[in-house]
């Protein structure tokens, strides 16, 4: 399914080269449910990015189902993303403009779904929040913006989810509560998801394990846990 | 100020270069408009007021018809002194004869140094440098043709045979009207001296010519000299008396370049202001930041202010200097269009203007918001995201300190404006404009909020983006509304007085007068102008006179010689009577004759200032001695005349039938073309000997010339000023870029191509574009309608059309900006926008 390959980052900081991933190579398979932990400054949230096209590696390929998504233009990659990959962060990142429905619609309206107002309701009962769809992110709690978050990130039916941290704004409780929920989505909908965590316990989740340091895999544990799919 | 300040100022700085340079561009854009265009305006003006003084030939005239008395020529002696240079030109009447016969002449007698200004014409060239070698003289071609005489012939006047050195074709300061006398020969005064002509008692009108000093104003010393005189009957006139209609335009001009620098002052407080808002937009977070790690409400400020204040100073630098390069830089350029000598100076004033404009202007907008932010809690500020805009109270020392800063900017705009009446009506216009653009603001803002939210997502993300917290469309809304206030306001001035203008300048005036006519010649002359295809001639009685009595009080001429305005008793009037009341005279108090006869004395409409002078009112008489002849009048309207009509004025205007039987003439006004001048001269004299041909036209294109180039310069600083303000407002409107990126970045995220999002922009600019022209648009024609009204007394003139491009273009420009800002946010990689917020 994604097939990262010799995939290197470097940035020109403060006058000098600094390398944040070096010679990265990583096959994740469909369904499979894949934590990436690390230290911090390791690269998890770039590494993260790159696999969804948000910015450019130096060097390597990234490829989706064979096809190398480093070489796609900047709205090749919207269209990959709006399609194929929906995004947790962990700072929610929702548009404050729009009420939490709206932004739940968004990534639907932008593919032009005919019925984007039965799906948005859907997916706000999903997250338990069908009483809040007309509130505005402000008039949200952390955890209910970071649920909001995660039923846009399921929007169009994501075949790969991508979560950076998705909890460490949250509480130990609330954090649970949101975790639990990307897994149910993703269990149900049968998605790839790669999750960035410092918390051993939400890893353990997961069917497989990649520790970073510096900017390289320092282990990579394959975890048979039953629940995930295997390659 | 501690160490920290100046640590943070330098950090801050280095961290953020790239948002410093582009807000340093902004300000420096601003600055530049301010300075460029005022120094741009006062060269031009400059340019064209010497221009306007060879209508006179010198700065200033003082006029007598007496020789000066030594306490007189003491006063003028003492101006010497003063760096002014002055010579004396002599005008009369008198008989000039060659073999073929005689004719009356306007004798001009000049020094050598004249004209101070302007170009005397002559064929050949440097015949006027010979006037002074001997006795020579110029004549009018009308007198050649008159006597039958051609260059190096000889012309007698007085008791001296002068040669014709060359033929006279234009003198800078003839003002040839129906009046005149005879053509004009030009001596010098040595010759005059020769003639003997000059005997007491003899009328010759003396103009003494002085040019000043540059830094020496011409109103100044009229006014000194007019009060310091001793003999009350001289005349002293500036240069821009010299022709009524241009003093008017002159004037309208000075205004109008007054506007345009007070314009440019604005449009460059808004280009400031706005880069200074948006900038510390930027820094509110960081603001927060060091206040949750403890640093003071004090602290904070001085970092910024410093920082802020660095920022406003070196672009408002660089702007003035950018301003000035632009004063070499232009003309070359502008050669081929604006045909003046055009000479380029740097004045310290404008700079420092500029400069001081901008540093107030940056202090103005900084303090504000940084002190609102001082009682602010941190996490509102962190949060402005998501929260409502900080709203701390800034303080009573805040709107002190406001007060007195928008005092000082006040100041300014009154120094630019050089009017109290000009910077009061621009202060008031643009604090109302203000207060309702905030007001429209604030009600489009609301308005949008309940829009209903159409299904297109750039439609409903674009108008959401108005009402966004944190979104700077009021802001923008204001400063574009203000921005296309002006400009189109200065647009709309121009057309005015551009229409004004082009109705006044009479491009059907006479160019040619044919003067003593006698009564039984009328008939026939009128025949063969129309044979030879004039059929535009008009002519129109003249009764030569002097006053006799006033309310049957006779004038004692003696007693008023040396009175302050006594040539209103002693001068000869020319004196007319008239079926139609003239072209440019409007009754201000009685009835002209409309028919019907009227029992006892004959009815007279009297000039305005003539009757005040004279003590004149409704029912007076006037008697007049013509020749001995006495003929009286019984006052039955008073006229406003507009003596810069170009046509020919009187007085006096003596109803129909009135001057029967009086000895009179008549002049033939006619316009000919060039080419047929001197044929028909040849004609007219051919069948009336007696009568002699006045040419204007070199008059009428002297001051045509001078109109033409307030017209030239009045466009072209609207455009210029036009320019620089859509440049400020276009670095305005960039200046919140900066904010749009995050959002963009969001969208991005979730799989918006470049097309949504550039959408989404064009939806929010064009929204907002429409709003500002409209608005706008309409505070243009008010303010407008003001300046024509209050400042320049031109007449108003609607243009709707000026109005609906005014919109279009705000809309198309504020589209195109916002495209032409935005459109690198677009094509930005998400993860390091977002791994920032
Ligand atoms: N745009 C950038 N400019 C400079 N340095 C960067 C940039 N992006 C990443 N880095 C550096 O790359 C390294 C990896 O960053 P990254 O955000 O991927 O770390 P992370 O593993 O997600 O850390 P954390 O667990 O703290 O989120 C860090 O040292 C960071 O400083
Ligand atoms: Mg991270």
């Amino acid at each position: 399914m994604i097939a990262i390959r010799n995939l290197s980052m470097r940035l020109v900081s403060g006058g000098r080269e600094v390398s944040i991933l070096d010679d990265i190579s990583l096959d994740v398979p469909a369904k499979q449910f894949l934590a990436i932990v690390g230290p911090s400054g390791s690269g998890k949230s770039t590494l993260l990015g790159l696999i969804g096209g948000m910015d450019t590696p130096t060097s390597g390929t990234i490829s989706f189902d064979g096809r190398d998504i480093t070489k796609l233009s900047d709205d090749e990659l919207s269209r990959l993303r709006l399609q194929k990959i929906g995004f947790v962060f962990q700072s929610f990142h929702l548009i404050p403009t729009l009420t939490a429905r709206e932004n739940i619609a968004v990534p639907m309206e932008l593919s032009g779904d005919p019925e984007v107002n039965a799906k948005a309701d859907e997916l706000l009962r999903a997250v338990g929040l069908e009483s809040r769809g007309h509130h505005y992110p402000v008039q949200l709690s952390g955890g209910e913006q970071q649920r909001v978050a995660v039923a846009r990130a399921f929007a169009n039916r994501p075949v790969i989810l991508l979560a950076d941290e998705p909890t460490g704004n949250l509480d130990t409780t609330t954090g649970e509560q949101v975790i639990e929920l990307i897994i149910r989505l993703n269990r149900d909908r049968g998605s790839t998801l790669v999750l960035v965590t410092h918390d051993p316990a939400l890893a353990a989740h997961a069917d497989r394990i990649v520790l970073l340091r510096d900017g390289r895999i320092a282990s990579d544990d394959l975890r048979h846990r039953g629940s995930g799919a295997h390659p | 100020m501690s160490a920290f300040v100046f640590k943070m100022v330098w950090r801050e700085t280095r961290a953020a270069w790239r948002h410093f340079t582009y807000f340093f561009v902004c300000i420096a854009l601003g600055v530049a408009a301010l300075v460029g265009v005022g120094l741009f305006a006062a060269n031009l003006e400059r340019a064209i007021q010497r221009e306007a003084r060879s209508l006179m030939a010198a700065d200033v005239e003082l006029r007598t018809t007496r020789l000066l008395t030594p306490a007189a020529e003491g006063v003028l002696m003492k101006l010497d002194g003063r760096d002014i240079a002055r010579l004396q030109v002599s005008e009369l009447v008198a008989m000039a004869a060659a073999p073929s016969g005689t004719q009356l002449v306007e004798l001009k007698a000049v020094e050598p140094g004249y004209p101070f200004y302007g170009k005397l014409r002559a064929v050949p060239e440097d015949a006027l440098a010979t006037l002074f070698t001997g006795t020579r003289a110029l004549a009018e071609e009308t007198l050649l043709i008159r006597l039958d005489l051609k260059v190096g012939d000889t012309l007698k006047i007085g008791h001296v045979e002068f040669t014709i050195a060359g033929v006279l074709k234009k003198e800078p300061d003839r003002a040839a009207g129906a009046f005149s006398f005879g053509p004009r020969v030009l001596i010098s005064r040595q010759g005059l001296e020769a003639t003997g002509l000059v005997q007491p008692g003899s009328r010759v009108t003396y103009r003494h010519l002085l040019k000043l000093p540059e830094a020496l104003s011409p109103k100044a010393v009229q006014g000194e000299l007019a009060a310091t005189f001793p003999d009350k009957t001289v005349r002293v006139s500036t240069y821009q008396d010299a022709q009524p209609m241009l003093r008017r335009f002159l004037r309208q001009l000075t205004m109008y370049l007054g506007l345009v620098g007070l314009i440019a002052l604005m449009v460059g407080g808004i280009g400031v202001a706005s880069s200074i808002r948006a900038f510390l937009r930027e820094k509110l977070e960081n603001i927060a930041v060091l206040k949750g790690i403890g640093a003071e409400s004090g602290t904070i400020l001085r970092v910024y202010m410093s920082q802020t204040l660095l920022l406003g100073m070196l672009g408002s630098l660089a702007g003035a200097a950018l301003g000035a390069a632009f004063q070499f830089a232009l003309p070359p350029l502008l050669k081929a269009w604006l045909p003046m000598e055009l000479e380029f100076r740097l004045a310290l004033l404008p700079f420092v203007r500029g400069v001081g404009m901008g540093l107030l202007t940056t202090v103005l907008f900084a303090l504000w918001p940084l002190l609102e932010a001082r009682d602010v809690r941190p996490n509102l500020i962190l949060r402005r995201e998501v929260a409502d805009e900080p709203t701390g109270s800034p303080g009573l020392m805040a709107w002190a300190i406001s007060g007195l800063l928008a005092l000082t900017l006040a100041g300014l705009a009154l120094w630019q404006a050089g009017s109290w009446r000009a910077a009061g009506l621009f202060i008031g216009a643009l604090a109302a404009a203000l207060a309702l653009l905030n007001t429209a603001a604030w009600l489009v803002v609301r308005l949008a909020r309940r829009v209903p939210r159409w299904r297109p997502l750039a439609w409903r993300q674009g108008l959401a983006n108005l009402y966004r917290p944190g979104s700077q469309a009021q802001t923008v809304l204001v400063s574009v509304g203000v921005g296309v206030m002006i400009i189109l306001a200065i647009h709309l001035v121009e057309q005015n007085i551009l229409w004004e203008i082009g109705e006044n300048v009479p491009t059907d005036a006479p160019t040619f007068f044919f003067i003593d006519l006698q009564p039984d010649q009328r008939d026939a002359f009128e025949r063969l102008l129309v044979e030879r295809g004039h059929t535009d001639a008009r002519l129109t009685p003249l009764v030569r006179s002097r006053l006799w009595a006033l309310n049957g009080q006779q004038v004692r001429r003696e007693s008023y010689e040396d009175r302050e305005h006594g040539w209103y008793f002693t001068r000869e009037y020319v004196l007319t009577f008239l079926n139609d009341l003239p072209k440019g005279n409007a009754i201000t108090r009685g009835d002209w004759w409309d028919g019907g006869g009227s029992s006892g004395l004959p009815r007279v409409s009297v000039e305005e200032e003539a009757a005040r002078r004279l003590g004149l009112d409704l029912g007076s008489t006037v008697e007049f001695d013509i020749q001995g002849a006495k003929v009286s009048g019984r006052i039955a309207s008073i006229r406003k005349v507009d003596w810069g009509n170009m046509s020919t004025n009187f007085y006096f205007i003596f109803e129909p039938g009135a001057l029967e039987g009086a000895p009179m003439t008549y002049v033939a006004t006619t316009r000919v073309d060039p080419r047929e001048e001197v044929p028909l001269q040849r004609a007219v004299v051919a069948a009336f000997p007696n009568v002699s041909a006045i040419n204007i036209r070199a008059v009428l294109d002297s001051v045509a010339q001078v109109v033409d180039r307030i017209s030239l310069v009045i466009r072209f600083m609207a455009a210029l000023s036009i320019l620089a303000g859509t440049v400020v407002l276009a670095g305005a409107l960039a200046a919140t870029r900066f904010r749009r990126i995050y959002e963009a970045m969001v969208f991005k995220a979730m799989g918006a191509t470049r097309r949504v999002l550039a959408s989404t922009f064009a939806v929010e600019f064009l929204l907002l574009g429409a709003a500002a022209g409209v608005i706008g648009t309409g505070l243009a024609t008010g303010l407008a309608w003001g300046v024509g009204h209050w400042i320049l007394d031109v007449k108003w003139l609607f243009q709707p059309r000026a109005l609906v491009w005014g919109i279009g273009v705000t809309i198309a420009g504020t589209v195109l900006v916002g495209f032409l800002s935005t459109y690198r946010i677009l094509g930005q990689k998400p993860l390091p926008v977002l791994r920032r917020e």
